[in-house]
């Protein structure tokens, strides 16, 4: 089973390693030339890079032997049953606890409480985010199963983004498109997403590549309306408490 | 030491509650116990990668991107700036292991049509002129909105015209470019330059900026490949 799981790894290896070659010349360069950090500090430099590159190596080889096969087996086998509807409510699930302990999640909704000056709690937003993940999730599966074109979803998604930054501040709308991204963690981008390529596999007249991708665009989109819809309800609630400016607060 | 163990309960907490959920419906579904193995085994490789990753994030990428972005304005040369900034951008996007899945997922739904190498060499060119972009905006100090909405409509736009088989990838392209290697390298840069240029201006809005990129750029490359 190991020695198995094991196979590929020599490609691996060689795949990240030509990953991080552009990143660390570019860094070798500097330090010749214009760095010229001691010899210490360079070698702690170089010590980080290998460990990021024994770390990358594992966990692709997780992926690629693990999660993406039976991510996709998962969703061709649940998606190939008669009540293959079950699949909303797993999306539903499996969003909602890929996005309670994301570290970056917790790093987004420490900065929005010290942005709204406490006013917005790190756990209304944790919920509100991880609610938020969940819906988008159960939405991509669910056009998986019904065929809906992403743009239906996206568009308006996207537009109500825009109506919103009308009534919320500068430092809101950075913060809600940075948040973008910070829902597509390395388990979603993995296992939900081969998942999600698995269901469409298994339905007839849906293509892998036109209807399985999408569902991190729509994971995306999540967050950055709960900032934007939290920004407004700040705004509209507590615009008689804030005179400052929360750009100066944020600014050092 | 306490630095490493605060780092393992950091990864235990990010990779656990997934798992059990996953676990939790493998088993309702009733999948067998090789799966559920396989499953396990790759749950250890990911937890052990993702650990050494971001300690060796802590201690290598982190702290150089740090310097570079405080050296930088140093040379007081905007353009000079800009061209390393749209370099470095490219650089460490090829290195995201989140890009390098999803393009790996990319090449094999599509039977290889849609090629590994290419895809992740326009998504980390896309995020190096968006890079680019955004330093512009932080020293010209150009409100967010104009550059957002100027962005998506240039999406929608563009949509019209890719083929089908290229959007959803596209649109997916700009959500795994903010991975855990990219995004501490990004900030660091962005604050060094916001530091130097723009006073006590922040660099809010940095990595969204840096997730439009690859959207358009992988759109670019199916308007020009694409069936």
């Amino acid at each position: 089973m190991i020695i198995s799981f094991l196979s590929g790894f020599d490609q691996v290896l060689k795949e990240v390693a030509l990953a991080l070659a552009p990143i660390f010349v570019i860094v070798c360069f500097f330090q010749w030339f214009v760095l010229r950090m001691e010899r210490e500090d360079f070698i702690n430099i170089v010590k980080g890079f290998i460990l990021t590159f024994l770390g990358i190596a594992l966990f692709l080889q997780g992926v690629y032997a693990g999660f993406m096969p039976l991510g996709q087996k998962m969703g061709f086998i649940i998606g190939a049953l008669p009540y293959n509807w079950i699949l909303i409510p797993i999306g539903f699930f499996l969003g909602f606890a890929a996005i309670l302990a994301e570290p970056a999640v917790h790093v987004m909704n420490q900065q929005v409480e010290r942005v709204s000056a406490g006013y917005i709690p790190q756990k209304i937003m944790l919920y509100s985010v991880s609610f938020g993940v969940a819906i988008s999730v159960a939405l991509a599966m669910a056009r998986i199963l019904y065929g809906i074109p992403l743009a239906y979803i996206l568009i308006p998604g996207y537009l109500l983004a825009f109506l919103m930054m009308r009534y919320t501040n500068e430092t809101f709308i950075s913060i809600a498109f940075d948040s973008g991204g910070v829902a597509t963690g390395p388990m979603t981008v993995s296992f939900i997403l081969a998942m999600s390529i698995g269901v469409a596999t298994a339905i007839e007249g849906r293509d892998p590549v036109q209807e399985g991708f999408g569902l991190i665009a729509l994971v995306a989109l999540a967050p950055i309306l709960t900032v934007l819809t939290l920004g407004f309800l700040y705004s509209k609630l507590y615009k008689d408490l804030e005179e400052d400016d929360p750009e100066q607060i944020e600014g050092n | 030491m306490s630095q490493i163990k605060e780092l393992v309960i950091e990864v235990i907490y990010s990779v656990i509650p997934i798992t059990i959920a996953i676990l939790l419906v493998l088993v309702l579904m009733k999948f067998s116990l090789a799966d559920l193995t396989q499953f396990l085994l790759g749950t250890f490789f990911v937890f052990l990668g993702l650990l050494l990753f971001f300690l060796g994030t802590k201690i290598g990428v982190v702290p150089i991107g740090e310097m570079i972005g405080a050296y930088l304005p140093k040379t007081g040369n905007i353009g000079l700036i800009l061209v390393v900034g749209c370099i470095l951008g490219f650089a460490i996007t090829v290195a995201e292991p989140d890009v390098q899945v999803l393009a790996t997922q990319v090449d094999l739904a599509s039977d290889g049509s849609i090629q590994k190498i290419l895809l992740i060499c326009s998504v980390a060119l896309g995020v190096g002129i968006f890079i680019s972009l955004s330093l512009i905006k932080l020293i010209k100090n150009i409100h967010i909105k104009y550059f957002m909405v100027i962005s998506y409509v240039l999406v929608f736009i563009l949509a019209l015209f890719t083929p089908p088989d290229f959007i959803p990838v596209a649109m997916d392209s700009g959500g795994v470019t903010t991975g855990p290697i990219t995004v501490p390298f990004i900030i660091a840069l962005g604050v060094g330059v916001a530091g130097a240029f723009a006073g006590k201006r922040s660099s809010f809005g940095f990595v969204g900026l840096a997730s439009v990129g690859p959207i358009l750029a992988v759109m670019l490359l199916g308007v020009l490949f694409g069936r």
